[in-house]
């Protein structure tokens, strides 16, 4: 394995300086792609990935096309699809690839007309739930996980499913009161997503809202803020958080721990798609078939620390690992037009208002 | 019965000395005038007085009790010392009217209000301010306020009124009004006042008493007569009056008379301590002692006039001789060139020594 | 002869301010502000963002924020802290001032720096420094249950908030207080004294009465500010969800799923139909004061009023709300920058690291927003400041409708929120085609910043122009030099102190903002501010904590020289 990988980078190397080498499997004219994408030079990325984290992403590909500069920006979510849309809208798209775990607005953008088709050589390697419309991919795999505090949080009270999880803030709201913690789902798209999902498999969710009332749940919008104060024991659990980055925390602090609920276990994929007015579209093409193939996959599900969504690569944290342990109780959330439904301003407020209401009445104690 | 007594005051701001030993005595009744130029600290002693300076040696008392005692580290705190200041600018509070600017001292007393009524309301009346008490001060006029300024200060009975330039904010006719006004009240009303000023007209109508200042240390006190008519120092006889100057050399000392020459002129004059023959001199005499003659004669010197100048009263004539100047008053106007003698009487020239 | 000319050199530099035609001034100043706000209020009035082809025009985003009742608590919230906040503020401020300036405190020249700490430190920073400090499992909570048994106390609730943010506004009272004190004469005061009033007597009978102007004047920039307040709501707010308008303005970026720029548009102005108002009611309250402060007395040398046994009152008093104001939110950012963990159980000692802020400087886009946030302070600063002069000239000692004009014109930025500026700054970028190449370069965030603090860099110019006695000028124009030159030969020699000490200060208004920037962030033009806000929404405390430190010490180092160079910190 390890010479392979080796012999691969000397001829890599070698070939480098007259012209890339096609990577097996790929159609032979990949090469105008990859000696048009060398002309471009660099490819803009827009992602929700903080650049830290993307750092062996981005060697790795330089390593391969040391041509091609890779101009990095992340930045939250929402402001990455305000960006998007307003450089859009002004006629001068900045980016190249966009790269967001808010996969409703990804989809939106696909829908819009805002992507660029690409038959990636790739796309057949993929479950078929994670590419959509041969425009936009989804490329990683992250669990959806319940966080609780090490320290003041211990044995059989560590919630293990959903019902469990409703169970003990319900039962026990004088100690966990102001102390479970979830996304604010209205200002995280992830936290949204996630709960709306939850009302496909988890028919007693009303259960659950109502349990966050009584215990008087605290919200943010992020997944750091939420593993900092469960760290921190100003909570004690945190229900929905990013399982990709909870793992990553876990290993170092010893004060974290991370349940995939066993009931069932959301999964969200980073939905990566070729923007319209690509400057670079040649070089976006050959980041995002690297991002998609066996080595870029590898890295995700290695040093990056996400999960790779490909079954077929051996890595720390993949698809199959995962699926191995919790089964076919893994329930990823497909890249699909469904997902965007609550994006009608209409039907979000009254999910929303429908989700406060129960909150509200798990408060007063109905 | 003495008032107030300061004694060794040493004062300074950073390394600058400001009071170097400065000692006086205030007794009831009297009127004390602190005289002297800018910087000579005469104000500086005032706010010592008043506890808003802090001296660092010597001893202030307010009748029997010390309010200051540089040995004993004693520092009495201005509100506890119970004087009554005028301000120069007269510090009226621009946010109450004039009855609670008078009646503020007595609340601080904590007299009933029907009394600081009655209190206030009779030391309007006696400074003709009655009418007034509703008002605020920027409704009232530059004498007004000032009035208002030291009804503020004597609603309380201090045993002793310190009053910082009281008429320097006044215009110049309005000065001299309040000027015998003010001493016809503090007569009337028996106060012990201490009062700086930098006007000696201002000083020697007023006071009873004028200690003159001059960098820090008292350089003669005495009566307003005593000051004018009988200086010790250079500075004091330049201080009071208008003066001209004549340096020379004193030829010779005898009997309380010297004779001082310089180019061309020779005269005689009452020897002042310290004035020794065969050391420059300087002869000082007050203007409206120097005569104008037609021929020569002792203690008269040729001087070409230069100019004379109408000043309402009487004309002012300023002579050239030598390579000095010499003012004299007259009747008349003078030919301007004309060549003319100036008469200096020999008991109005005092003989000072010059550094 | 060398001395000369390093003396004229500066001056020879600064002279193009003058020089600018006061015309291309008058009509860049308000294409600056008038463009964003014009902006703003297009929108407001539209269904849809304003780009997108499906907009219609209507009244929808109002009647949507009418009729949501998230955005009524955000209005009383705001009500209620800008309240709370200046009950605090002013009379501690006043008092503040009053001991600070008048009294013979010991240690005041040592003290007077501290004071002014929190108006110079970025609210985002310091509320976090309180969440690691004092929030539930803070460092300072979790030793007083361990001492006491009880740390009792909360920071999330609109009370707590109301009473860190009154705290941390002492300052702004102070520096107008403590400026109304100094011109007030001491004459007043002694009279007092002399009348037998007790130091305490003296404040509060005399001393604050007459200064009320500027008290009036600070409680209604408190007020103002308390409804504009972002930074600490953001972080304290969220946990038990207090929404104040201006996080409710920014939670409606995601509310709907997708931005709402119409229904953002229509609470900026409300907003500003608020501010507005208080913005020109200050205008005239600081004329009022202005006027009323010509009634001083003689304004000489004053012996410090000696507190006697009121000494160690006042020391307490101010050593508690320092402690309270810079000693824990600073105190609790440095811990957390230092540690990779904290709370209940955990021993500071064996989490103690260094990889925050290695973190930090290996990480391009933290040192790119290092050093941008350093460019626009000292570089960005000094062209700020000469904009605001130029401005200034074309003004100074001009009573015309154009003088009047711009009066007005620089007080609108004051009452448009930061972040809206911001956002409306990116439009600009966006769709002014000669604007879009620089829209990712840190000229977009030095405009914005320039135009947001218009109203403050003019009031630091004009003050510094109108300390130049009108006689100096007219003595110049009537030996025949024109107005050109006398701005140039004898108001801008002048006004150069003046110009140094705004300087300073600007630099550190720049490096505490951190609204402005937060819609403007691009790859290449990031500064720590904004870059605060994204990475606390993102959860990455662990920078968060460490830049946060790193512009704690760029604003030490930006006040460390202004106290070098005698600048006085205030207006």
């Amino acid at each position: 394995m390890q010479a392979r990988w080796i012999g691969l980078a000397a001829a890599l190397c070698a070939g480098a300086a007259l012209a890339q080498a096609v990577p097996a499997g790929y159609p032979a004219d990949y090469a105008q792609t990859i000696a048009a994408a060398k002309k471009e030079g660099k490819v803009v990325i827009y992602s929700a990935l903080d650049t830290k984290a993307a750092q062996p992403l981005i060697k790795d590909f330089n390593a391969l096309y040391p041509d091609i500069k890779v101009e990095y920006n992340d930045m939250n979510s929402t402001e990455l699809y305000n960006r998007y849309i307003a450089e859009f809208a002004s006629g001068q798209g900045g980016a190249d690839v966009m790269w967001s775990s808010a996969m409703d607005l990804q989809v939106k953008l696909v829908d819009e007309g805002k992507a660029m088709p690409y038959a990636s050589p790739e796309a057949s390697k993929l479950p078929s739930w994670a590419v959509y419309k041969g425009e936009a991919w989804g490329t990683t795999y992250e669990p959806a996980v319940f966080i609780y505090n090490k320290r003041l949080v211990t044995g059989d009270e560590i919630p293990q499913d959903h019902a469990a999880f409703a169970k003990l803030i319900d039962s026990k709201a004088d100690k966990y009161k102001g102390k479970v913690t979830t996304y604010d789902i209205e200002k995280s798209g992830v936290g949204f997503m996630f709960v709306v999902q939850d009302t496909k498999y988890y028919p007693g969710i009303k259960d659950l809202e109502k349990g966050f009332g009584k215990s008087s749940y605290r919200v943010y919008a992020s997944t750091g803020n939420m593993l900092e104060k469960v760290s921190s024991g100003e909570h004690l659990l945190g229900y929905n958080v990013l399982g990709s980055y909870a793992l990553v925390r876990a290993k170092k602090d010893p004060s974290l721990g991370v349940v995939l609920p066993k009931d069932f276990t959301l999964v969200l994929s980073r939905v990566m798609f070729i923007g319209k007015q690509a400057k670079n579209p040649n070089a976006a093409k050959v980041w995002t078939d690297y991002i998609l193939s066996v080595r870029g996959q590898k890295m995700i599900g290695g040093p990056v620390e996400l999960f790779a969504v490909r079954t077929d690569v051996d890595a720390e944290y993949t698809a199959a690992t995962l699926n191995k342990e919790l089964g076919s109780n893994v329930k990823p959330i497909p890249v699909s037009s469904e997902i965007v439904t609550y994006l009608d301003p209409k039907k979000r407020l009254d999910f929303l208002n429908a989700w406060k209401a129960e909150v509200t009445a798990g408060a007063a104690g109905k | 019965m003495t008032e107030l007594t300061v004694d060794d005051l040493h004062l300074r701001y950073g390394d600058t000395p400001i009071l170097n030993g400065v000692a006086l005595t205030l007794e009831r009744g009297q009127v004390v005038s602190l005289l002297g130029p800018s910087g000579s600290g005469k104000t500086t002693l005032l706010r010592a007085v008043a506890g808003l300076e802090s001296p660092y040696q010597g001893t202030i008392r307010i009748g029997n009790a010390a309010v200051f005692d540089g040995a004993r580290g004693l520092d009495v705190p201005a509100e506890r010392r119970n004087l009554g200041l005028v301000f120069q600018s007269y510090a009226l509070w621009p946010h109450k009217t004039i009855f609670d600017n008078v009646g503020y001292g007595l609340r601080l007393r904590k007299v009933s209000a029907a009394d600081i009524k009655t209190q206030v309301t009779r030391v309007l009346e006696q400074l003709s301010l009655g009418h007034l008490g509703e008002r605020y001060p920027h409704q009232l006029s530059g004498g007004q306020q000032q009035r208002v300024a030291l009804a503020r200060a004597l609603v309380y009975n201090p045993p002793v009124i310190l009053l910082d330039e009281p008429l320097s904010n006044l215009d110049a006719k309005l000065r001299e009004e309040a000027r015998a006004w003010l001493r016809e009240l503090i007569v009337r009303l028996q106060l012990s006042a201490l009062c700086v000023t930098h006007d000696q007209g201002e000083a020697m109508a007023m006071s009873d008493r004028i200690l003159l200042l001059n960098n820090g240390r008292i350089e003669q006190q005495g009566t307003p007569l005593e000051m004018y008519s009988d200086p010790k120092t250079l500075f004091a006889a330049d201080f009071m009056g208008s003066n001209n100057q004549l340096k020379g050399e004193v030829a010779e000392v005898r009997d309380g008379v010297a004779m001082l020459g310089g180019d061309g002129w020779k005269l005689a004059g009452v020897t002042r301590p310290g004035t020794t023959a065969g050391k420059p001199g300087v002869a000082m005499i007050r203007v409206e002692r120097v005569r104008v003659a037609a021929s020569a004669g002792d203690n008269r010197i040729a001087a070409k006039l230069i100019t004379s100048m109408y000043i309402g009263d009487r004309f002012e004539h300023l002579f050239e001789l030598a390579n000095s100047r010499i003012r004299a008053y007259g009747e008349s106007a003078l030919n301007a060139g004309a060549a003319y003698f100036v008469e200096l009487p020999r008991d109005a020239i005092w003989v000072f020594p010059t550094a | 002869m060398a001395a000369d000319t390093t003396s004229i050199a500066p001056v020879a530099r600064l002279q193009w301010l003058s020089r600018f035609p006061r015309g291309l001034t008058i009509l860049v100043t308000a294409m600056a502000v008038l463009s964003p706000l014009s902006l703003i209020l297009y929108q407001s009035f539209l269904t849809a963002p304003f780009f997108e082809a499906n907009k219609s025009a209507g009244l929808d985003a109002y009647r949507f924020v009418f009729d949501d009742s998230d955005f009524w608590h955000a209005f009383l919230n705001s009500g209620v802290l800008a309240i709370g906040m200046t009950l605090i503020a002013v009379p501690l401020g006043a008092m503040l001032a009053f001991v600070m300036e008048r009294t013979d405190l010991p240690g005041k020249r040592f003290l007077e720096p501290i004071i002014l700490v929190p108006s110079f430190v970025s609210p985002m920073v310091l509320s976090f420094g309180y969440v690691v400090a004092a929030g539930p499992v803070g460092f300072y909570s979790v030793w007083s249950q361990d001492l006491f048994g009880a740390a009792p106390w909360g920071i999330y609730s609109i009370p707590a908030m109301a009473v860190i943010a009154g705290l941390t506004h002492v300052p702004n009272v102070y520096v107008y207080a403590s400026a109304a004190l100094k011109s007030l004469g001491s004459d007043v005061e002694e009279a007092a004294r002399i009348a037998g009033a007790s130091p305490f007597r003296v404040a509060v009978t005399v001393s604050l009465p007459l200064i009320a102007p500027a008290l009036l004047f600070a409680a209604v920039l408190v007020f103002f500010l308390g409804f504009e307040l972002f930074g600490l709501p953001l972080v304290l707010g969220d946990p038990e969800g207090h929404l104040v308008l201006s996080t409710y303005l920014y939670k409606l970026t995601n509310k709907l799923g997708t931005p709402s720029y119409h229904l953002m548009a229509a609470v900026a102005i409300c907003i500003v139909a608020v501010t507005f108002p208080l913005v020109l009611l200050q205008r005239h309250l600081l004329q009022n004061a202005r006027r009323y402060a010509t009634i001083k007395g003689k304004a000489g040398r004053m012996k410090e009023l000696p507190l006697g046994r009121w000494k160690w009152a006042a020391m307490a008093l101010l050593l508690a709300w320092m402690f309270l104001a810079v000693v824990v939110p600073v105190s609790g950012i440095t811990l957390r920058a230092f540690v990779t963990n904290w709370g209940i159980g955990v021993t500071l000692v064996d989490a103690f690291t260094l990889d925050n802020f290695r973190a930090v400087f290996e990480e391009p886009t933290h040192t790119r927003a290092i050093i941008n946030t350093i460019l626009i302070g000292t570089i960005g600063g000094a062209l700020a400041v000469a904009c605001y002069t130029a401005i200034g000239f074309a003004t100074h000692r001009r009573n015309d409708g154009w003088s009047r004009f711009i009066d007005y014109l620089v007080l609108i930025p004051r009452a448009i929120p930061g972040l809206l500026a911001g956002l409306a700054f990116l439009w600009l970028f966006l769709f002014l085609p000669p604007l879009q190449p620089l829209r990712a370069t840190l000229f977009s965030m030095w405009l914005a910043y320039t135009v947001v603090w218009l109203a403050y860099g003019m009031r630091l110019i004009s003050t510094s122009m109108f300390q130049v006695s009108t006689e100096l000028e007219e003595a110049a124009r009537t030996i025949g030099a024109t107005r050109g030159r006398i701005s140039r030969e004898i108001t801008l020699p002048l006004i150069r102190h003046g110009l140094l000490g705004s300087w300073l200060l600007v630099f550190l208004i720049f490096e505490r903002e951190y609204s402005t920037g937060v819609y403007l962030l691009a790859p290449g033009n990031e500064v720590i501010g904004a870059q605060l806000v994204s990475l606390w929404q993102g959860g990455a405390i662990d920078l968060v904590a460490a830049l946060s430190l790193i512009n704690i010490v760029l604003v030490g180092i930006g006040l460390a020289l202004a106290l070098r160079f005698g600048v006085r910190l205030r207006d």
